[in-house]
């Protein structure tokens, strides 16, 4: 077997498929998963349905699809954000309150195995979670609208985000001694990465400068939440009224504000009322230029897709809690700053 | 196969090891006591690369615990003195679980569980979820999983604390055999006639200090001043005591379950010459025998004053 068969499938793979398989929480927890995301599914679509029997054409489907796959996907994202902390918040602790920690670490496993293995045990029960769901989700192909990329995209986001969490659920798990303050610290950083990022957005959201060339983009921060991707792979449409501050209230100019208004054919037209720094002079229409497409039109992740900027982020985030875990994790820790002179007396 | 070369840990500002020094050999049982909180499992921690110590050396046939933390536990087995098992597995998939995690092949792995539960004699209880098993029964196959990689050192942390004094019997059993295998063991425990039995060697351990350490007959001597003697007379223990007491080697002279229990100095040749003295006072004499201090003569001696 080479290395990475051997990392891949470790012996605490092996072990916690069998325990977690052997206890009656696992089934429970996928039928309880499907039948919450098989309902969410069911009301959608009788909704959906119901509505489609008075007027139906073929636009009006595609946009029934985009919704349910919308309400789907979205709701899937918080059930896992629910579930994964769960699974990996008490990996390395529970070990340590049972006593079994000290037995790991006097085998050959080095300690990364440890959290390698306990890693991938518990991100393939959420890796089968997902699968569960895809029956659910075929639902929206009845209707049209979304393409299998953008559900083979949204799953990808949806599973790098599981991924994240798990990691600092581990990350979590290896820094407390005890499973209680693990979790709760667990969903702390949940919550802070799924919806503290998009309050960010809206506390802190991107100025519109006058001068710019390329439309407005929310701060980067809020890529970090997977909502952000979901929702624009489930409109496949721009992100529109989030993370930007606009409507005059803070333009770039001195003595007044903007008044804008809304055209026809959907765009925004603003008026400055007051000198402008930038471009523009008093009363003549300013159209600030509009996101278009599903990229981020302008600032650190120009360019790029949403999902690429999250799953970028959240890859990142999730490599450095990795190696905090490791580096926490072996009792004694070979640490450059911490070598010392061991004196023999 | 084992040394330790002034280790110390200081946590905070309490010293948990002062320069603790002993070497264990090759194929010996070492025997390592000392009151709660004296330093053993500090030590066996340290032992098993489990734990930094803020100076000095321990060496694992001749494998540094600091530098070389993976040959160390190539060639031990340790058993911690608190364990835990996992739910949902049986006894054999325990071991196989273990023996993976030693990289043990998986074509020797369930041989090796075999072989292991026939020594600890856990054969009928292969397919037994480990969590009902009774506390000896899991000390049982916390040792036999000690053993999966067949390492060279066992350093064993009160194995039989808990046991049932049959379960007692049967560690000390498994001990033995373990000892025929040419096993350096190192146990820590408070039973100290068990001990004196199995032991080769001993270490006694308080306050972090090393008070004594040896082959256990040679610390006992050392630990207990002067020889004893045990002598039986037939109705004349007044007369006998009468006659020992102006004799210059006797410190002591104390009568103890109808025989008589003198402490002196000198070698053989002097209690040779002390039953000559009696039998000349016209003592019948019907019991002579030398009595070696026990280890918990010794270990209270070790333990109650500075050495």
């Amino acid at each position: 077997m080479n290395r990475l068969a051997i990392a891949l499938w470790n012996p605490i793979v092996a072990k916690e498929y069998r325990s977690r398989m052997r206890t009656w929480r696992s089934p429970l927890a996928m039928t309880v998963y499907i039948l919450l995301l098989g309902g969410v599914g069911w009301a959608i679509f009788a909704s959906t349905a119901a509505t489609a029997r008075n007027s139906f054409n073929g636009a009006q489907a595609a946009n029934y699809g985009q919704i349910l796959f919308l309400w789907l996907i979205l709701f899937q994202m918080v059930l896992l954000a629910f579930i994964t902390p769960a699974l990996t918040a008490g990996a390395v602790s529970s070990e340590r309150e049972r006593q079994t920690i000290d037995l790991l670490f006097v085998t050959k496993l080095p300690a990364f195995s440890i959290l390698w293995g306990k890693l991938l045990a518990s991100m393939s029960f959420v890796i089968l979670l997902l699968l569960l769901s895809v029956p659910i989700f075929s639902l929206v192909f009845l209707f049209g609208g979304i393409e299998l990329d953008q559900v083979v995209i949204a799953f990808l986001v949806t599973a790098v985000a599981a991924l994240t969490l798990g990691i600092i659920g581990l990350a979590c798990s290896t820094a407390f001694k005890r499973t209680l303050p693990a979790t709760v610290s667990a969903y702390g950083a949940a919550f802070i990465l799924l919806a503290g990022s998009l309050l960010f957005g809206l506390l802190f959201p991107t100025e519109i400068n006058p001068n710019a060339t390329r439309a407005p983009a929310p701060p980067a921060v809020t890529y970090l939440s997977p909502i952000l991707p979901l929702v624009v792979i489930g409109t496949n449409g721009p992100l529109n009224g989030y993370g930007i501050r606009n409507g005059g209230i803070y333009p770039m100019t001195q003595g007044g504000g903007m008044a804008c208004s809304a055209g026809p054919n959907g765009t925004q037209s603003c008026y400055m009322t007051t000198v402008p720094i930038g471009k523009g002079a008093f009363g003549q229409p300013y159209n600030p230029p509009q996101p278009s497409g599903t990229t981020i039109p302008s600032g650190l992740f120009s360019g790029w897709q949403y999902w690429q900027a999250t799953v970028t982020l959240q890859l990142v985030i999730s490599l450095v809690a990795l190696i905090l875990s490791a580096i926490l994790l072996p009792p004694i820790r070979h640490l450059p700053w911490r070598r010392r002179d061991r004196g023999v007396a | 196969m084992i040394t330790v070369d002034g280790l110390t840990k200081i946590y905070g500002n309490r010293t948990a090891l002062d320069h603790v020094s002993f070497e264990v050999p090759k194929g010996e049982i070492f025997g390592f006591v000392g009151p709660n909180g004296a330093g053993k499992t500090t030590t066996l921690r340290i032992l098993a690369a489990l734990l930094e110590p803020t100076s000095g050396r321990a060496l694992v046939d001749g494998a540094d615990v600091i530098e070389h933390p993976d040959l160390v536990h190539d060639r031990l087995g340790y058993m911690p003195d608190f364990f835990g098992v996992y739910d949902q597995l049986t006894a054999s998939e325990y071991l196989d679980f273990y023996a993976s995690c030693y990289r043990q092949p998986k074509a020797r792995r369930k041989k090796i569980a075999d072989d292991l539960l026939e020594l600890v004699g856990l054969t009928d209880r292969r397919d037994q979820a480990v969590d009902t098993l009774s506390r000896g029964l899991k000390q049982r196959l916390c040792l036999a999983r000690a053993l999966v990689h067949d390492p060279a050192v066992l350093l064993l942390d009160e194995p039989a604390s808990g046991l049932d004094p049959r379960a007692r019997v049967e560690m000390r059993e498994i001990l033995k055999e373990l000892q025929t295998m040419g096993k350096t063991i190192v146990i820590s425990s408070h039973i100290l006639p068990e001990l004196t039995e199995l032991c080769t060697m001993i270490g006694i351990i308080d306050q972090g200090r090393m008070r004594a350490t040896g082959p256990v007959h040679e610390v006992i001597r050392q630990l207990t001043a002067g020889r004893r003697l045990r002598i039986t007379v037939l109705g004349q223990k007044e007369e006998a005591a009468a006659v020992l007491k102006p004799l210059s080697a006797i410190h002591e002279v104390v009568m103890v379950n109808g025989s008589i229990e003198a402490r002196y100095d000198g070698d053989d040749a002097a209690a040779a010459g002390i039953l000559q003295t009696l039998i000349a006072a016209g003592i019948k004499v019907s019991g002579f025998s030398q009595l070696e201090g026990g280890l918990e003569d010794a270990f209270m001696k070790a333990t109650s004053e500075d050495i």
